[in-house]
């Protein structure tokens, strides 16, 4: 008897255990499809619903700003009463926090583009309606638009409003690097190397590395829309690309004791020491006030600069990405959540943002004056490959194709050269 | 050749003790780094040198103090009352389960014993997503109790080392309680417990020790809210990339206060430590 009891129970709990499993699971499918039908063709721009609370993720830096922006979002709708909730998440992580639980996640939220890819695959966030679409291609930079459009249900979409950039540039301080030894990499070196400073680079993370193939003309292939697994590298000239990759070797081998292959985080510690200990990096902008803080009023910043590849003085050429505001799709308040994103990604609500945070805009109407580091970025913008649909496989091979380059006995002859970079491709492709 | 034995010996144990000075030294610096880093006044993330160049307390005074962006003192507290009481739970449950294991014979004893055993192979984290669902059907996601309760209500599964220390104690004392007329429950309270100590220490400290390493489980069950983080995400937050510049000394400040609780814990029990595990282990 007592046996059967007990059997029941557990019957009974493992049943109530898959009726709640299956009740999450069908809640967030549902929450799915019913707005997957509201985003993409839609053209017409319905009212904002009535009472609407929504939730905003931003990044802990800009918590403030966003407050104040998110104030203003309400009052311009009082007579709709709707609120916004601005929760701390940082760009980083929002994706993965989306798909952990679309449901508990914000209905608005700021991330940066290398999470793009997941967010799209597991349709977690909702194409932009076609009229704000229109008024982003129309108002933003190209290249930040280009990285976030994609392919939705046979037809091309914006995913997200563009809000900044998101990359890496040049600093230095200037009591050891000119202005001037700052446009070539030989002098950032060269002036290193004579106050007995270091130059430091995360040459072993593909992130960075990747400038010494992509400065040689490499391209990704399915950078722009539909593919979001299929990066193939036809265009390049592998002379090309290797004369660069060897280029950076050598420069970097008749600098060694220099150049110093570290995390980005030991350039402001550098900085930062007494005496300083660094002379230049290739940091990333999320850096800029804690290097601005070390170096005070020696702050330099400047877009990469040129190699000598051959005779040539060449444009070195990274990578770029951006952060987007999306809408979540589960939202409950889709046209509100739409609202608040477009009004955030708006030129006054950038222009703020400039101002507060120094933020780089992506609004081709704001205003920038006399701010070297974003000069720095837009020139950047120009030229760099942008950070979309980056696949997984593609971070460990160019991150080993830096360490081969500079490492210490590296070969660097022309056929090894050829050879690294056909294997890191044949990697990425797989 | 060295003909004393007594010379032979000498030179063998210095050879020894100088291989174990080494290893010791090898596995004790990174603690002294990180307790001496702790301590740098100088600011930034990693420096060049080792010790530092002047000393200060104003990490640990800002990290309990400066709680706008990092809310340390919160999330140790969160952490101090999620480990006390799943370890509370988690202790009560694991011995009571070894109990009736050890002590009492019913027809579902063998299959419970495999299943848990069965159970207890599948790593975790496997069940996470599952986990997540559960507690959001009941309303508990983000908050402190559903730690709790995925900390403390598989513990029991943990049964096989208190089972076997357990079963090294004389059935004989048992039965002369019974004829005395205690019930089970008395025995298990009143004569198993006070001579199991080392098995309890053991069963306290690995309930305790759980709540403050643990990460994953946190991060998916907080998602945003962080005033409920726990010291591992907290720790794990300040050494992120946008952090780690500004937050790198107090992360260290931070590392090494959430050791002393554990610390504390563990030098206070050591002594039944050892004996609990080697005796749970002599018959298991």
């Amino acid at each position: 008897m007592k046996m059967k009891r007990i059997f029941a129970v557990l019957l009974a709990s493992a049943l109530m255990g898959s009726v709640f499993v299956g009740c999450g699971d069908d809640t967030s499918n549902g929450g799915g499809d019913t707005t997957n039908s509201g985003g993409g063709d839609t053209t017409q721009t319905a009212e904002i619903e009535d009472g609407a609370t929504l939730k905003l993720w931003g990044p802990n830096a800009a918590l403030a700003t966003l407050k104040k922006q998110a104030k203003a979002f309400e009052d311009a709708h009082k007579d709709k009463n709707v609120s916004v909730e601005v929760v701390q998440m940082e760009e980083n992580d929002a994706g993965t926090q989306v798909l952990n639980d679309p449901e508990a996640a914000a209905d608005v939220f700021g991330f940066a583009s290398d999470q793009l890819t997941k967010l799209t695959m597991a349709k977690a966030i909702m194409p932009l309606y076609k009229d704000y679409e229109d008024k982003v291609v129309k108002e933003h930079s190209k290249s930040a638009v280009d990285t976030v459009r994609g392919d939705f249900e046979g037809s091309e979409v914006v995913y997200a409003f563009p809000e900044t950039d998101n990359g890496y540039y040049l600093v230095y301080d200037k009591k050891v690097v000119s202005d001037e030894d700052a446009k070539s990499l030989e002098g950032v070196l060269e002036a290193c190397k004579k106050a007995g400073r270091k130059f430091i680079m995360d040459a072993g993370n593909g992130y960075y590395s990747c400038m010494f193939a992509f400065t040689g003309g490499l391209k990704l292939d399915g950078v722009e829309g539909e593919a979001q697994d299929t990066q193939k590298f036809n265009e390049y000239d592998e002379k090309k690309v290797s004369a660069s990759m060897k280029a950076f070797g050598e420069l970097i081998k008749k600098y060694k004791g220099t150049f110093s292959k570290a995390a980005v985080a030991n350039i402001s510690a550098g900085f930062g020491e007494n005496p300083r200990q660094v002379g230049a990096g290739i940091d990333g902008t999320w850096d800029t006030s804690v290097n601005q803080k070390a170096l005070g009023d020696d702050f330099g910043v400047a877009k990469l600069p040129t190699i000598n590849i051959d005779g040539t003085d060449t444009d070195i050429v990274g990578m770029i990405g951006y952060k987007y505001i999306g809408v979540n799709n589960n939202t409950k308040y889709p046209e509100a959540a739409m609202a608040l994103a477009d009004y955030l990604a708006d030129k006054d609500c950038q222009q703020e943002r400039l101002n507060d945070l120094g933020w780089t805009p992506t609004h081709t109407g704001v205003e920038v004056k006399d701010n070297p580091g974003i000069t720095a970025m837009q020139e950047e913008g120009k030229t760099f490959v942008v950070q979309a649909n980056i696949i997984q496989a593609f971070w460990d091979p160019m991150g080993n194709l830096g360490n081969q380059i500079t490492k210490d006995k590296a070969d660097l002859s022309d056929a090894s050269m050829s050879k690294l970079l056909k294997d890191t491709l044949n990697n990425i492709n797989g | 050749m060295i003909k004393s034995y007594k010379t032979r010996r000498q030179i063998a144990n210095g050879i020894i003790y100088a291989i174990l000075a080494i290893m010791g030294v090898i596995w004790v610096s990174p603690l002294v780094w990180m307790l001496l880093h702790s301590f740098r006044a100088e600011g930034g993330s990693s420096v060049h040198y080792l010790l530092p160049k002047e000393y200060t307390f104003d990490n640990y005074i800002k990290l309990f103090t400066e709680t706008g962006v990092i809310n340390f003192p919160r999330w140790f507290l969160n952490t101090l009352i999620v480990a006390i009481f799943s370890c509370i739970i988690s202790t009560l449950s694991v011995l009571m389960v070894s109990y009736a294991f050890s002590r009492l014979r019913f027809k579902a004893r063998r299959p419970l014993i495999n299943i848990g055993m069965v159970i207890g192979m599948f790593p975790g984290f496997m069940t996470m997503i599952a986990i997540y669902y559960l507690l959001k059907a009941m309303g508990l996601t983000q908050t402190l109790p559903a730690l709790v309760i995925c900390y403390s209500s598989g513990a029991a599964i943990g049964f096989q080392i208190s089972k076997g220390f357990f079963d090294t104690i004389p059935r004989a004392l048992d039965e002369a309680a019974t004829i005395d007329g205690a019930t089970r429950n008395q025995i298990f309270w009143q004569i198993i417990l006070p001579m199991s100590k080392p098995i309890v220490v053991y069963t306290v400290l690995t309930a305790f020790i759980g709540p403050w390493t643990d990460f994953i489980l946190v991060k998916i069950i907080m998602g945003d809210k962080i005033a409920n983080y726990t010291v591992a995400i907290g720790l794990q937050t300040m050494a992120s990339q946008t952090y780690i510049g500004t937050y790198y000394t107090q992360f260290l400040a931070g590392a090494t206060i959430v050791a002393i609780p554990i610390s504390l814990l563990f030098l206070k029990m050591q002594n039944y430590y050892v004996e609990g595990v080697t005796a749970g282990g002599v018959k298991g």
